[in-house]
Order: structure tokens, then sequence, then C-alpha cells
């Protein structure tokens, strides 16, 4: 939660460049809106709405007194989405994308089954046609940004810290750092988990799922909700098929149960197997 | 654990809808969550608890509705309650159906002064 405000809005995410130190006032993201509605006594009118930057050492609790408040209680309709915060900068994010024909993929997956590698290649056979950008998002450390930058490409990492995905407020703040260009691709890496981002949406314009053979073909039927609201399924490591116990067709029944609008692409980031059908993909979605 | 997130996007909402309506005590807040939603209620519930400590909703009883998952047959348009995602059509045994319910992750309503 906010510690300044008790907003509720989580802001212990941080945001930087590879090589970037970590400094309190430059990456700690604080720089969500709060709407106040206030009643004054003095002539120091407000409008309704107004944008409050907080520092972080203030300790400032903040105790609002309203002259009127009702005396007995009485049952106020709400009637709003748990998640319309985020839905309402998630949608910020994909105007921003359609506005500049941006296309923006959100990878999810489990820990470990190539996501990275994938961005890699993709970039290293793909760039020269077209801008490539990328958004890392781990719990932790900047090791996936620094092989990013290795290729060459513009990369953020966003470091959730406790969080186990990334939401649509994190993804807005980093795409403030990035100079996104007109006609670009966003690759958005997610933390490595099959069940939190599931909920999260983050404005992409496509979401990819990615499993790999050294998994099990069960995946989806364990984890459907992130197989049912994904558009691309990606059955990565196909190289390894001989050495594993993985039933490809058993594998992609259980993902089309969970969704039968699943397209899915056999892919081996290793061999370059499937890379091909991954970029007409890509294109077909501009 | 988007359990917490929630509750703490929960908590946010609350907080600006009551300075919004001017209460100041939170006695009762109702949330629903369906049953398919992906989200656990009781892990929920108690992420709640905590994050309500020593905020507006301190206090305040929290009451959670679950409503059915409810499915439509995309074979033979039967509809059904739904335990989970992938139940089975109870008609024709296809899978997977339409979901019309129970996805539903919304604060319905506060009883405060």
């Amino acid at each position: 939660m906010c510690e300044t405000c008790g907003c509720g809005q989580p802001d212990n995410f941080t945001i930087r460049m590879p090589g970037e130190e970590l400094t309190d006032d430059h990456n700690r993201d604080h720089d969500h809106e709060h709407h106040h509605e206030h009643e004054h006594d003095d002539d120091h009118k407000h409008g309704d709405r107004h944008k409050h930057h907080h520092e972080h050492e203030e300790d400032h609790p903040h105790g609002h007194s309203y002259e009127q408040s009702s005396p007995t209680p009485r049952m106020i309709d709400i009637s709003k989405d748990i998640l319309s915060e985020n839905n309402l900068t998630a949608e910020r994010n994909r105007g921003f994308f359609e506005g500049r024909s941006i296309i923006c993929l959100n990878l999810v997956s489990a820990p470990g089954s190539g996501k990275t590698t994938i961005l890699e290649k993709t970039i290293n056979e793909r760039a020269k046609e077209r801008e490539i950008f990328v958004i890392e998002g781990d719990q932790q450390s900047m090791n996936d940004a620094e092989r990013i930058k290795k290729t060459g490409v513009p990369v953020v990492q966003i470091n959730t810290g406790a969080g186990c995905h990334l939401d649509a407020r994190m993804v807005n703040s980093a795409i403030k750092r990035l100079e996104l260009s007109r006609n670009s691709v966003l690759f958005i890496e997610n933390v490595g988990n099959l069940v939190c981002p599931a909920l999260f949406d983050l404005g992409e314009t496509k979401r990819v799922v990615v499993m790999s053979v050294t998994e099990g073909e069960d995946k989806p039927e364990k984890y459907p909700y992130m197989f049912a609201s994904s558009h691309l399924c990606i059955i990565n490591k196909t190289d390894l098929l001989p050495y594993v116990d993985f039933n490809v067709e058993k594998a992609m029944e259980y993902a089309r149960r969970t969704n039968p609008d699943l397209e899915i692409i056999l892919m081996s980031a290793k061999t370059g197997e499937g890379m091909q059908l991954w970029y007409e993909w890509i294109d077909k979605n501009q | 654990m988007h359990e917490l997130s929630l509750a703490l996007e929960v908590l946010g909402l609350v907080t600006s809808e009551a300075a919004k309506n001017r209460v100041k005590v939170i006695h009762e807040i109702q949330i629903e969550i369906g049953k398919i939603s992906g989200v656990e209620s009781d892990v929920f519930q108690a992420a709640l608890e905590i994050s309500a400590r020593n905020s507006i909703l301190d206090n305040a009883r929290i009451i959670i509705i679950n409503s059915p998952g409810k499915g439509r047959c995309m074979s033979c348009s039967e509809e059904f309650d739904m335990e989970d995602l992938l139940a089975l059509c109870p008609n024709c045994q296809h899978q997977p159906s339409e979901i019309t319910g129970g996805r539903e992750l919304k604060v319905l309503s506060m009883m405060a002064e």
C-alpha cells in the first residue's frame, strides 16, 4: 500500500535502465494521481481534482475532517470493479499504443520456459526491419535487462519487489522511460508466474503464453486462467522433444479446451523452428 | 498472491468512495467474488483484513458474496452451474463453455457514517 497516503496503491516497484543506479528520487515510483475532495472553510477554492506528488520521507497521515457528516449509518452503493483502476490505466496504455501503431505483446509463462531467449532471437533476427523495445518484469535483479541490452535495443527493467505480477500502472510508468517509436513492437516480459499475471490487463495488444516441452503437457489444465486469457500459445524447446515425455497433441488439446480460439506455434528458439511463423503472427497483428 | 494486490485495490477504492461520500466510519463492506474469477475468497478476505489495519476499513465487517459460476455449452447451449473454469457440460460432456457468470470482482456497497 502507498505508505504516504494510505490510498492502497502499491508503490514499491522500481524502474531502471541497465547500468542505472537505484536512487530514491529517480526510481521510486510515486507519481500516481490522488483525487481529493475537500471542503474548505477559507476562501481558497479548489477544483474537484488535483494532483499531489508526495515525497516519501514525509510522514503525514491525512486526517480529513468534514463539517457535515451523516450522523447515522447509511448504505452507500459503490458497484465498482475491484480492478477498475488497473483497467482504466490499461486502456490508457492501449490507446497510447494504438495511436502510434505500436504492437504491444505481453509474454507470460512459468519461470524458465525460455521467454528471454525467444526475445533475444527475435531481436537479433528482426530488429533491423522493425524497431523493438522491451520491458522486463522480475521480482528482483537486472539480469534479463542486461541480456536484452546486449542485443542493442532499448530496455527497461521493472522490479516488482514482493509483487508476483506486473500491473498496468507499472507499465504506464515504464513506457515513460522508453521513447517508443511509431510502428514499433513493444515486448513486455511479465514475471514468471502462470497464476497472478492472468488477472491484470496491462493494455497489451495481445497476450502470449509460453510453455516448454520440459514442463507437463497438462499445464493448460492446471493453469486455465492464463491460457483462457491468451491469444497465442508458444510451445517452446521442441528440440528437446526426443528426450522428454511430452505429448504435443495432448498439450494442444488441453490448451484449446481452455480456449478454443487460442493460436498455437511450436517453436525452438535454439534451432529456429517456428520462428518464421512467430514473425508472421506478429506482423499480422499489427 | 494476487489476492493481496486486489485487497489493496479495494482499500484504495473504498478510501476514495468514503471521501466522496463524506463518511468517516465504515461499519460494513460488501464485496462480490465470483466462484470462477480466479480469486480465492478466503485468501482474499485474510489479505483484506491485514491490509485494513489502521485504515478506514479497520474494524469494518467484511462480507464476501460468492456468485456462482455459470456457463452455456458451446455445443448444445445447455446452461449450467460451473464448479471450475473447465467444467464439462452435464448434458453433452462438451468442453469448453461460454462463461456467463462467476467472474465478478466487485465492491458492491458499504454501510458507513
